[in-house]
């Protein structure tokens, strides 16, 4: 390949990763749970995307294996999976009231964005002078903004996509430092990825049933001191 | 503006050989030839704005050119003025007027080299003027003691001060990225190597942009241009009070100040290219109709994103700002990744 | 294929669960397949511990992901001991609330799917497959926690699931890290063994910060604290075999698969890993303690003692003498048979009188006299009132650590087992011998305890006995080639 075009492939890369941290911002924020279904739709494509571009300048046919599964697996089975196993009602709702309002939420986002920059450069120049993109930083921003998720909201189905918004960060972050893990190993964390889905839809749907509402993130009723 | 032209023919005299006079002289005829085009323009690209949103609502529409027809029948019409006013009321129509004829010298239009004025001030300093327009708009609001003018003027003020942030934010990572602050050396170092269009700070400063001249320009989502209920009016408010002259140079301004905007985002940011690059009169001339077409196209962007969203509540629209802040402060950092 | 045999029987019995629905058929099924693993894996152990390999007949691809030592062994057997008496015990508490049969099926499926996933961890090498395993591992017992479908044991299954799974994603960050410095350090096989031998050539940067994502993310499904959160509610609103297989053996064997990164971070200059075990295995025992002082629940007062006993065994292992390795194996040991007997004897005590708060539990003795000895003598195993089990490692432990000069943190951790014992006791004492507070009138006469209940309350008393007396010499065996698997 060219110099220029390498040049462009590690430039298309860089700005699958930019839209990727783009969309972590956005699932912490987003306030119907549909859109955060979306957007992490559009994050798992971005990884997609980013693992194809640099198995395209590496000419490494394992992360073009990766791109393909994360394409298959996470786009189309896992929201088909939520429908099947979960209730429809997963998909309705919106969060009214936040346990942080939503701008202050969005400061401490780019506060960790800005952490996992001087987390990961360093992390980046010591894997090695191969290594290219920005792709460990804002797999490190992923990580930790689907964390701040987890933290910050109530429903059900922001929550999920936040466990699952964390895995794609630590992929992202894989792909790039990472390259010849087996295929076998990468199909594996992809079938785990699903029965995450599967498992956490048949909860929500039994909470569904039995406390009445999907806003698993209120239940808070097991806990020490005066009863 | 003879006595300007003069005085700068003598000057540039002064210098050595007449060729060096005649560049400079073209330089300042340039910097005035935008400054009509722009002056020439805005209307029409409200007219178009208009006539395009409402042919995507399956109807006819205002014809492109009404927009000039309302101005002349305003300026030949009676000026009221409220005895209970001060200068503010009065001064205001001018300033608003002049204000983005101010930043048209200093931003590239035309032109993808620099004209004369264009060390005057840079792209904060242009940002300023605007918003200098805008502060005194603000205030002839409020002058009124008509209770829906503050209203608006609040509401204005909310959104300017929330989107001051994006717009330093742009700059900042815009002139980091380039080495300096005035446009024209921007545009020239940001998009050289087709490969820097690509880089995620651009796309994502393209996106903060747009959200903020969605915000700055009072179009939908944030306000919706074309409501009467005062109620809900944020933009449309400041000239609720004006009649005649100062209803035109109002109207004239806040049309001038969209063009100017989008000048901005599409001639430094978005589309640096079709710009006149060597001195030659012909090659300015050129410029013009293809900045038009650039910006009939952003039109046409703008107005499919104004007819497929709905206005946002008022409380909501801090969340839309946020939103564009951390998509600027996302492309400042995406720079320092890569860099 | 010598070594994976043992993954089928849950496997098949969790097939079978599935499929058939007789209501005595299913128990007969898992108890008859722990009972074949448990002698597959005694099997294992002698050979290990008598120095032999268990890793021939394996084609060659296959050969690195799978290694069995000392460590490896010892884990697999206790596994296997705790699912057996949880499967015996199962039979009669399980029948107790004449469960529907679909409620059963999926009772005995989901337990023969996390036997097999507890089963795989010490068996795998290679570190992303036990990540991957790991993961498994909460998410078959998800449902099992959540199985009394009460909006308690919701909340705690959701919590449990959103914290593992939380935690597994930094680890899983902290393994792609690993596999990144095993490259950069020109390459190696990953697996345990691999890590061990690349560990020089690896940057120190990598390393420490994999090791801290690995702890941290693992850690949580461990229960140290302060991610410990999750595991009182889970480790109690569980039905009480599963929560005796969660505690008694499950945080172990996420222990394990951290204990293994200690001799590969021992090369490393700058990771102090033992430092960092020391420190947060002495802050999860004080607050676990601490915290025993105030529960109002039975259960969760063992759940935090399991707090206790992993923050112990994490911090013998960060005294780094060869003698707290050896005291870390028998504390590892020594609890999980004595906390899956309190979490049987608190069964037993749950299904005679129906409640789970202390508050509202009094005079067991003359309620139910089995199952309020039973307590006792859990209650007193678990906080290492001699001469049970846990008294003869953590005496080991301390023993190690004094004479290896780490005087401050065997005298915290001395405190801290004496706070416990406290903790635990009053609330015990006041649970079985306390008077009845109000009126006198005659309680009502506990149910009687299904047969298997009591049978295995007999049974998985034994060894917490014997273990408290004497180390008998194939276990002393077992013990010395899993200390030797962790010699840095």
């Amino acid at each position: 390949m060219s110099e220029a075009a390498k040049q462009l492939v590690v430039n298309l890369n860089a700005l699958a990763a930019g839209l990727f941290l783009l969309t972590s911002f956005g699932i912490v924020a987003m306030r119907q749970a549909r859109g955060c279904l979306q957007l992490f739709i559009a994050q798992s494509l971005l990884l997609a995307a980013s693992a194809a571009l640099l198995g395209l300048r590496f000419d490494s046919g394992h992360l073009y294996g990766v791109a393909l599964v994360n394409l298959i697996s996470k786009p189309i089975i896992v929201p088909w999976l939520l429908r099947k196993v979960a209730s429809a009602e997963l998909y309705t709702r919106r969060e009214i009231d936040q346990v942080l309002n939503i701008p202050t939420a969005l400061s401490i986002a780019l506060g960790l964005a800005i952490g996992a920059y001087f987390l990961g450069v360093p992390l980046a120049r010591a894997v090695g002078p191969e290594y290219v993109g920005p792709n460990v930083p804002i797999g490190i921003a992923g990580l930790l903004l689907g964390a701040l998720t987890l933290t910050v909201r109530r429903e059900a189905l922001p929550l999920l996509i936040g466990l699952l918004a964390m895995e794609n960060g630590a992929f992202l972050a894989g792909i790039s430092i990472a390259h010849d893990l087996s295929m076998l190993v990468e199909l594996a964390i992809a079938t785990d990825g699903l029965i995450i889905v599967f498992i956490v839809g048949v909860l929500v749907r039994a909470v569904a049933k039995q406390v009445g509402t999907t806003a698993v993130g209120e239940l808070a009723r097991l806990r020490e001191g005066p009863r | 503006m003879g006595i300007f032209y003069a005085f700068f023919r003598d000057e540039a005299r002064k210098k050595n050989g007449t060729r060096r006079q005649r560049q400079v002289s073209e330089r300042i005829l340039y910097n005035l030839l935008q400054v009509l085009v722009v002056m020439a323009f805005a209307p029409l690209v409200s007219g178009v704005t208009s006539r395009l949103k409402e042919m995507l609502q399956s109807k006819r529409g205002p014809s492109i050119f009404q927009p000039y027809r309302d101005l002349w029948k305003l300026f030949h019409k009676d000026e009221i003025v409220s005895e209970d006013s001060s200068w503010i009321f009065r001064f205001t129509p001018y300033m608003v007027f002049v204000a983005p004829i101010f930043v048209t010298l200093l931003i590239p239009v035309l032109t993808s080299y620099p004209l004369f004025f264009a060390f005057m001030g840079d792209m904060l300093g242009g940002g300023f003027v605007l918003a200098l327009g805008g502060f005194f708009a603000t205030l002839a609001a409020v002058d009124t003691a008509n209770p829906y003018g503050p209203i608006g003027a609040s509401r204005t003020r909310m959104v300017g001060f929330l989107a001051e942030p994006v717009f330093m934010i742009v700059f900042f990572t815009v002139s980091f990225v380039a080495g300096s602050t005035i446009p024209y050396i921007v545009q020239q170092k940001w998009v050289t190597p087709i490969a820097n269009f690509f880089a995620p700070s651009h796309v994502l400063l393209v996106l903060a942009f747009l959200m903020l001249i969605l915000a700055e320009g009072g179009r939908i989502p944030v306000d919706n241009p074309s409501g009467h209920f005062e109620l809900a009016m944020i933009d449309e408010s400041k000239s609720l009070e004006y009649s005649g002259r100062g209803f035109a140079l109002m109207k004239w301004g806040g049309q001038m100040k969209f063009f100017v905007l989008l000048c901005i985002y599409l001639n430094v940011l978005v589309t640096p290219w079709g710009l006149a690059k060597d001195q030659a009169f012909a090659g300015v001339l050129l410029a013009i109709p293809l900045v038009l077409f650039k910006i009939f196209c952003f039109v046409l962007v703008l107005v499919l994103i104004e007819s497929s969203l709905s206005k946002l509540r008022l409380f909501r629209i801090t969340e839309f700002l946020g939103a564009a802040f951390v998509t600027s402060v996302v492309a400042m950092i995406a720079q320092l990744f890569l860099a | 294929m010598s070594v994976l045999w043992i993954l089928f029987p849950p496997l098949i019995a969790a097939a079978l669960a599935g499929i058939r629905s007789g209501k005595a058929w299913m128990p007969a099924v898992t108890a008859i397949s722990c009972l074949i693993v448990l002698g597959g894996t005694l099997h294992m152990a002698s050979v290990v511990s008598a120095g032999g390999s268990l890793t021939a007949g394996l084609s060659a691809a296959w050969l690195s992901w799978i290694a069995v030592d000392g460590l490896s062994a010892l884990i697999l057997v206790l596994i296997a001991f705790v699912s057996c008496t949880a499967a015996l015990y199962s039979i009669g508490y399980m029948a107790h609330g004449e469960p529907t049969s679909g409620k059963l099926r999926l009772y005995y499926a989901n337990y023969n799917l996390f036997v097999f996933s507890m089963l795989a961890i010490p068996l795998l090498a290679e570190p992303t497959l036990v990540w991957i395993v790991v993961e498994l591992t909460t998410l078959c017992s998800a449902l099992l926690v959540s199985f009394e479908n009460t909006s308690e044991a919701l909340e705690a299954a959701w919590k449990y699931v959103i914290l593992s799974l939380m935690g597994a994603g930094f680890a899983l960050f902290g393994f792609l890290v690993l596999f990144a410095a095993m490259h950069a350090g020109g390459g190696g096989s990953y697996t345990w063994a691999g890590l061990v031998e690349a560990a020089p050539r690896m940057p120190p940067l990598l390393m420490q910060t994999s090791f801290l994502l690995i702890l941290i993310g693992l850690g949580t499904k461990v229960g140290l604290v302060p991610m410990h959160t999750w595991l009182p509610d889970a480790h109690s609103q569980a039905p009480s075999p599963v929560c005796a297989l969660l505690s008694g053996i499950e945080t172990t064997s996420i222990l394990y698969v951290i204990l293994r990164l200690f001799p590969v971070m021992h090369s490393v200059p700058g990771a102090h890993a033992e430092r960092w075990a020391v420190v947060l295995g002495l802050i999860s025992v004080g607050t676990a303690a601490f915290l025993l002082l105030q529960v109002h629940d039975y259960k969760r007062m063992f759940a935090f003692s399991t707090v206790e006993h992993m923050g112990i065994i994490l911090t013998a292992i960060g005294l780094g003498a060869s003698a707290a390795d050896y005291g870390a194996m028998q504390q590892i040991v020594s609890h999980a048979v004595t906390k899956s007997f309190c979490f049987f004897a608190a069964g037993a005590v749950l299904l005679a009188v129906g409640t789970r708060e202390i508050g509202s539990v009094r005079g067991l003795i003359r309620r139910a006299p089995l199952a309020g000895a039973a307590l006792v003598f859990g209650g007193l195993g678990i906080t290492g009132a001699p001469p049970l089990a846990v008294f003869l490692s953590e005496f080991a432990i301390l023993k190690a650590g004094l004479a290896s000069g780490h005087y401050a943190a065997s005298g915290l951790l001395a405190i801290f087992i004496v706070i416990a014992f406290f903790g635990v006791m009053v609330h015990v004492n006041r649970m079985v011998f306390g008077a009845a507070e109000g009126a006198a009138e005659p309680e009502a006469p506990a149910d009687r305890l299904p047969f298997s209940v009591v049978l295995v309350l007999a049974l998985a008393a034994v060894p917490v006995l014997v273990l408290g007396l004497y180390l008998p010499a194939p276990l002393h065996d077992l013990l010395v080639s899993a200390a030797a698997a962790m010699t840095r």
